[in-house]
């Protein structure tokens, strides 16, 4: 027998702990995604439970059923469309007040409403008692007291929403005042009268109060003239007994039901409470402390997530490589496999796993210390404190972190605007990230300087880096200036209380969050190091690089960096695999100038035992090794650079080609475009949009022509 | 006068607000409708958003909005 399916919308506020909740539900079932078409965060779970298969969809945090912000617009559009079975409405029982408004605009959508009074302990902590058996007579619906981070009222939840389910039924008790009701009454006659499907289509009351306050859109359902016309009358009538405008009045009557409830349910006991988070916003948010603080946090939470994570990185690199490949390979030789498959396997197959497997500790230690900036309500002074230095360019505070993180690496920047929950934001950010110039950019600096720019190394390289932050700027300014004008400037920022976010939720989060990288990103980043493979590999046995097809292309493309001053063959390569992985232009261009092989002298033989003990040692060691890193970060010891070989042939190979002015536009050309496939598809992935991942590659290439073009031709008639 | 001027670790009952019909209606919708009171925690630097207590929670406006929210200053 097939189970019973039931829909579950979660549905609150932000800052109700609606994500702790739905991961006490659904453990590690969750999966992350976009909501379709927009830039909004999507979790879902399906779960089984007592013969039934649940299916939970947790909503965009908002404050009102309105369509105004892309949240709201989610929101709404699910809630009406896919029309769910039953709600939960996640509530703060410390703030019950606010968040009551959203269910009374929940409860006339007339879905079965179940009320979840989350962080019931802290309230009672601080004193808050709240009758919730009256509050369920008042609101005609069930309300459960819960604690998401105790797993405390879950499984009273679950247990309701089956009851309310069987049960079918939705009782209307909250009310306007007499005089508004009449009118709600009298629209509905005429609708019931002139076209009564709509009621099919869309929730009455919902219905009759959005045509009466005449600012809700149904697309693609049309209203009879006559229904128009009547609302419009009965907007006026009310806008004259009132003397307000009608918004104002509607919004009014709901917050008079919310505090006639509060007022009946609610008791505070005022000597208990006592605001931890006042005393901490004295210290994080002092006007002169506050900054600092910010900053340090800034560059601590940098260090975390790229010198914690770089051990693990390089162990599962070598594993890889000196390892997982040789056995590979040995593999295939036993069974006299050709060459060229051995190649495919070694350096396509697992060279395009490497790629994505690289950033997946990067990823998680960025999201565990996101997690812990986010949940404990930090994130949001971070905003307060830099909005003055961010709005003049259309963004928050927000946006300030990942830029930072940028400087680390591109891709867990990208994924770090996960916390800007406004899209326009998101997106300018998104778009500036490429900009800033990243580690694996600095080898490539670092090899150029000190071939052509020996005695102001320093110098040149900071030009570059400064370059990179002010057309970073710019695009955001021009974006601001054009695309986005139309967008609303308006800024509110709830400051929720301090809360000490949980182990258990910040690492399912982080794991959830990894995972759902490795799925979407992962992949296009795997298919385009094999298309890369064949690129360099095709004709097959090809030893000379400049007969593969990547040679071809090459010359292809080569004329159009002729007035940059590097139009040659193997300076237009060295940039496509740039854009693959800016840590492969130096072994392309040694290979390409110097015709080293780009195969390192791999073991011929690696017996069972020795490859896993050569993986589990490794493992130990990147383990001892964070925990130097954790002492050396906390300790403030500076880890010596490690000094990096500089190739001579390499050397030569570059100086006779290049000028130092030819050189400084590649390095200009380097820096501004496109960063890396990785890069790119994350932004594909963290914006949910292939125009949004073509735009940041079209700004990309063509600034960075510009800029180039600029510096080489301008540098020519000085020097 | 206005939400602006009032100064730290003061508090103002609203008045009336006198902005973008839209974001009249959200600040309304997050409880600052005339006859609410507010009180003004602290503000960031450089001239930066202001945070304020408004029923059972904290929020951030910035000064150039919280000039459109006329207040009454309460005496204490």
């Amino acid at each position: 027998m097939k189970n019973k399916r039931i829909k579950v919308a979660l549905a609150g506020n932000p800052n109700t702990g609606k994500t702790t909740l739905i991961n006490a539900i659904a453990g590690t079932n969750l999966k992350v995604g976009n909501w379709p078409g927009v830039t909004v965060e999507k979790k879902e779970a399906v779960i089984e439970y007592k013969g039934y298969t649940i299916e939970l969809i947790d909503l965009p945090g908002i404050y009102s059923l309105g369509n105004q912000t892309a949240e709201e617009k989610v929101a709404i559009d699910f809630l009406l469309k896919e029309k769910p079975d039953v709600i939960i409405d996640v509530v703060d029982s410390t703030n019950l007040e606010r968040n009551l408004y959203l269910t009374i605009q929940l409860l006339e959508l007339e879905i079965p409403l179940i009320i979840s009074l989350n962080m019931w302990d802290e309230a009672q902590e601080k004193g808050i008692q709240i009758d919730y058996k009256t509050m369920e007579r008042l609101l005609c619906s069930k309300v459960i007291p819960t604690s998401a981070v105790h797993k405390k009222g879950v499984k009273e939840i679950l247990e309701n929403i089956i009851q309310v389910y069987e049960n079918k039924k939705f009782v209307q008790c909250t009310h306007f005042e007499s005089e508004i009701e009449k009118y709600l009454i009298e629209l509905k006659e005429t609708i019931e009268k002139v076209q009564p499907v709509l009621f099919d289509l869309i929730p009455r009351r919902f219905l009759v109060i959005s045509l009466i306050e005449g600012n809700f859109v149904f697309e693609d359902i049309d209203i009879n003239e006559k229904i128009i016309k009547k609302a419009e009358e009965i907007r006026h009538k009310l806008e004259k007994i009132y003397k307000k405008e009608i918004s104002t009045l509607i919004v009014e009557e709901r917050y008079s039901i919310v505090i006639s409830i509060y007022e009946q349910c609610v008791k505070r006991d005022t000597l208990k409470d006592i605001d931890t988070t006042l005393i901490l916003d004295k210290i994080f948010l002092n006007k002169i402390l506050g900054l600092p603080i910010f900053l340090f946090l800034a560059w601590l939470m940098f260090e975390f997530t790229f010198e914690l994570s770089a051990p693990y990185v390089d162990w599962l690199d070598s594993s890889l490589s000196n390892v997982i490949a040789v056995w590979a390979v040995q593999g295939l030789m036993a069974v006299n496999a050709p060459e060229w498959l051995q190649s495919l396997v070694s350096e396509g197959v697992i060279g395009g796993v490497g790629f994505v497997l690289v950033f997946v500790p990067v990823l998680f230690f960025l999201y565990i210390f996101m997690g812990i900036l986010e949940g404990s309500g930090y994130m949001s002074r971070a905003a307060f404190l830099m909005d003055r230095f961010m709005s003049f360019i259309g963004l928050s505070g927000k946006s300030f972190i990942p830029l930072i993180i940028g400087f680390g690496c591109n891709v867990p920047a990208v994924y770090a605007t996960r916390t800007i929950e406004n899209p326009k934001e998101k997106i300018l950010t998104a778009l500036m990230i490429p900009f800033m110039s990243c580690s694996a950019r600095l080898t490539v600096f670092a090899f150029f300087v000190t071939a052509f720019f020996t005695h102001h190394k320093a110098l040149v390289i900071l030009s570059l880096y400064l370059l990179g932050i002010l057309v970073a700027i710019s695009v955001a300014f021009v974006l601001q200036k054009t695309y986005f004008k139309t967008e609303s400037q308006n800024f509110i920022l709830e400051l929720p209380p301090y809360r000490l976010p949980t182990f258990r939720y910040i690492m399912i989060s982080a794991w959830t969050k990894t995972k759902a990288f490795i799925v979407d990103a992962g992949t296009f980043i795997f298919a385009t190091a094999m298309v890369v493979w064949f690129l360099l590999n095709v004709p097959f046995g090809v030893q000379d690089k400049e007969h593969s097809l990547f040679g071809h292309i090459s010359k292809a493309i080569a004329p159009v960096f002729q007035p940059l001053g590097f139009g040659y063959w193997e300076a237009s390569g060295a940039l496509m695999t740039g854009f693959v992985a800016k840590e492969v232009v130096l072994s392309t261009m040694g290979n390409i100038y110097a015709g080293e092989t780009l195969k390192e002298e791999q073991q011929e033989h690696v017996s069972l035992k020795d490859g896993l003990k050569e993986i589990g040692v490794g493992f130990i060691n990147a383990n001892i090794e964070v925990g130097k890193k954790i002492f050396s970060v906390f300790g403030l010891i500076g880890n010596e650079p490690e000094e990096e070989e500089t190739d001579s042939t390499l050397l030569t190979a570059v100086r006779n080609q290049f000028t130092p002015l030819s050189a400084y536009a590649f390095l200009v050309f380097l820096l501004l475009y496109t960063p890396c496939m990785a890069t790119i598809f994350a932004i594909k992935q963290e914006l949910n949009s292939w125009k949004w991942m073509g735009v940041s590659v079209g700004i990309g290439l063509t600034v960075a022509w510009v800029l180039s073009f600029l510096v080489y031709n301008i540098g020519r008639i000085f020097l | 006068m206005t939400l602006a001027e009032l100064g730290i670790r003061q508090k103002g009952v609203i008045v009336s607000i006198n902005t973008s019909p839209d974001f009249k209606k959200k600040l309304m919708e997050l409880g600052l409708f005339p006859g609410q009171v507010v009180e003004i925690i602290q503000d960031a630097p450089f001239g930066g958003p202001l945070k304020l207590k408004v029923k059972d929670y904290c929020l951030a406006l910035r000064r150039e909005e919280a000039k459109g929210i006329e207040v009454k200053k309460i005496e204490e």
